[in-house]
């Protein structure tokens, strides 16, 4: 705000300013906008989450969570997530090492369908799932169906009562469909970035396919796999637009916990629905404090190599 | 016959890397590949450890008489260092040479004692047994190198196949760790073939020398054989400094200036253009005329700094520029000055004919 400070600020001061840095008005007002938006946008929300949730008391809070329904999200919540980052875990690998480490046709058009559940509208992602499996699908699991493709299947899902629209499974196939990208995402420039030489060198010294992988390439992309996978499991346990349309929101079977907390709120239970949204708020307050241990743990890796130079 | 190569032929899309390339190494030889980047040095050395396949064809590669070409790198006991080490970063030093004895299958693998034994022998052959237990991030360049080797002959190789071992290294390393490459051979005896882009390691280091250009082996030879009797200008030039001075064949003679020199060469069809290649160190330069020796040149520049005098000259008759390297004692005799008009004598001419390229 005082015209003199600008012109005295791009003076070269012996106090050893670097060439690129702003004057510290500039700096100053940037950093208040970004602390500003944090504040309005992220921080306020998150604080007003424990708020409201607690806004009725401690015990209103507990009677809430206590509640069979409650339970059976936040068990449904933990069990998508459970089955689909494993699996993606194991698909993530596979794409980043086919794409990192070999060439072959159609490497990009690969690489593009990896992005796609990142480029489509969740919903849009749920609606796929019922379209190729729903009662009407192109699968035709269900007797209704029309013409089934693979009646075999059909048959065989009948006989043994599997559903998968409206049912725990279709929330996992959904689920895994929308987080897919990041395992392999956060692999693939890891992967590139260190090259082949490594996995080269142990094959020649006569390793198998099975020991590279095991005792070269994986302990290598170890920190980044894990940092995929965080990242993975809080998409999954949060995911709404996908699980919402395949879910059916059938209480105490088919509600994961952001879905539980949507059929709160269209209740007019705000505070069960913000009490709900608090555990779902904790569990990403966890993940967010694993996710900083492992960043912490690999900078600190990194560093301490690199310093004995 | 340790390794053996034959009608070797590898394309990547349309550009061919190696051209029909034969090459036959004998027991315990160090033998280097030389040549520019681009030739296919390298990637016949990762054809030969199995980590490219020949294009399908005749194309055959024998260990010891075996036929490896379709074997995989896995199982073909070939060791390899690579250009950066490509060491195990998140492995000990230790652990990096252990490697190849350990991912053995249970059957053939040494006992841990044996492992540990073995290693602690190579550590003591690289100079390194203080640092087992450093990481490869902890190493210096020639260190890292010396890792890489030990961790090749770990698993005692028939052949030892070395990818620009000293590529990375900054001069004065690259020396020694030279030196200690060659004595190393020396001491174990290991068939060995290293690609270099740098002729004076390659004529140091090794038994024979293969100069490859665009896929093919131009020459073979010992460095000896080589350096003084290039088979080609490629060659020639390849190997040193060299000027060239341009002329014409005439009854067996080719003629520079005035001056006539005897080709070696006598099957170039008369009065055809010819090329004389002569080093620098093989032009002597005289105050006086000695005709027909000797034609008359002017002193462009002179440079006397390092062990030798480096001169450049220009033949009065508007022909070609060239590098005269002198002796201290020559020069100060001399003292050129710039502009002045000397005579050259040009030795050990060698001619070829004007239908070449380098």
């Amino acid at each position: 705000m005082t015209p003199a400070a600008s012109p005295m600020a791009q003076l070269p001061s012996p106090s050893g300013l670097r060439p690129t840095t702003e004057p510290p008005l500039v700096r100053r007002l940037l950093i208040g906008i970004a602390l500003l938006f944090l504040t309005l946008f992220l921080f306020l929300p998150l604080a007003s989450v424990f708020v409201q949730a607690f806004a009725k008391g401690i015990g209103f809070y507990l009677k809430t969570l206590s509640d069979p329904m409650a339970w059976s999200a936040v068990k449904l919540t933990l069990i998508t997530a459970g089955i689909s980052v494993p699996l993606n875990c194991v698909f993530g690998v596979a794409a980043a090492w086919a794409i990192a480490k070999f060439d072959f046709r159609g490497k990009n058009i690969l690489l593009t369908l990896i992005d796609l559940p990142f480029s489509i509208s969740p919903v849009i992602s749920g609606l796929i799932y019922v379209l190729v499996f729903g009662a009407q699908g192109w699968l035709g699991l269900y007797e209704n169906a029309d013409k089934p493709w693979f009646p075999w299947l059909a048959n065989w899902l009948n006989d043994h009562d599997i559903h998968i629209i409206f049912a725990p499974a279709g929330i996992v196939l959904a689920t895994i469909f929308v987080t897919f990208p990041f395992v392999a995402r956060e692999l693939i420039p890891l992967m590139q970035a260190q090259g082949r030489t490594e996995e080269e060198a142990a094959r020649v010294l006569g390793a198998s396919g099975w020991q590279t992988f095991w005792r070269v390439t994986l302990p290598n992309i170890k920190w980044g796999l894990l940092y995929g996978v965080i990242l993975c499991n809080a998409r999954a346990m949060g995911e709404f637009g996908a699980v919402s349309v395949v879910s059916g929101h059938i209480r105490g079977q088919t509600n994961t916990i952001p879905l539980y907390v949507e059929v709160l709120y269209d209740e007019y239970n705000f505070t069960g629905a913000f009490a709900m949204a608090s555990v779902l708020a904790f569990l990403a307050l966890v993940t967010l404090a694993i996710k900083i241990w492992v960043e912490r743990k690999n900078t600190a890796l990194n560093t301490a190599t690199n310093n004995h130079q | 016959m340790s390794v053996e190569v034959k009608n070797l032929t590898k394309k990547f899309g349309s550009f061919v890397a190696l051209d029909e390339v034969n090459l036959k190494v004998d027991s315990g030889e160090l033998v280097a590949l030389l040549g520019p980047s681009g030739s296919g040095k390298t990637t016949l050395l990762r054809t030969i450890a199995g980590l490219e396949f020949p294009d399908p064809g005749k194309a055959q590669i024998l260990f010891y008489g075996q036929d490896v070409t379709m074997i995989p790198a896995s199982q073909r006991q070939a060791g390899f260092a690579f250009q950066h080490y490509a060491l195990f970063r998140h492995l000990t030093v230790f652990e990096n040479i252990a490697f190849g004895l350990r991912v053995r299958p249970a059957s053939t693998r040494p006992a841990e004692s044996d492992i540990r034994q073995r290693v602690d022998k190579l550590l003591q052959l690289i100079q390194l047994e203080p640092l087992g237990g450093r990481y490869p991030a902890q190493l210096s360049g020639g260190q890292r190198q010396r890792v890489a080797l030990a961790r090749a002959l770990a698993v005692e190789p028939k052949v030892l196949l070395l990818d620009e071992p000293f590529g990375a290294l900054d001069a004065k390393v690259r020396k020694d760790l030279r030196r200690w490459l060659r004595n190393l051979h020396d001491e174990i005896h290991i068939t060995t073939l290293f690609v270099t882009h740098d002729q004076e390691e390659a004529l140091e280091v090794s038994d024979r020398v293969a100069i490859l250009r665009a896929g093919k082996i131009e020459q073979i030879g010992t460095p000896e054989q080589i350096y003084d009797h290039p088979a080609s200008p490629f060659v020639y030039d390849f190997l040193g400094n060299v000027n060239l001075f341009h002329g014409r064949i005439h009854e067996g003679s080719v003629v520079i200036g005035d001056t006539t020199y005897a080709a070696e060469e006598s099957n170039h069809a008369p009065q055809a253009p010819a090329v004389a290649f002569v080093r620098p160190h093989d032009i002597r330069i005289t105050r006086e005329p000695a005709p027909p020796r000797t034609f008359p040149a002017r002193v462009i520049r002179s440079n006397a700094a390092g062990p030798f005098a480096q001169l450049e000259l220009e033949r009065v008759d508007g022909g070609d520029r060239f590098m005269a390297q002198l002796s201290k004692d020559e020069f100060q005799r001399l003292m050129p000055k710039n502009g002045e008009p000397v005579f050259v004598e040009l030795m050990n001419v060698r001619v070829f004919g004007d239908d070449f390229s380098i």
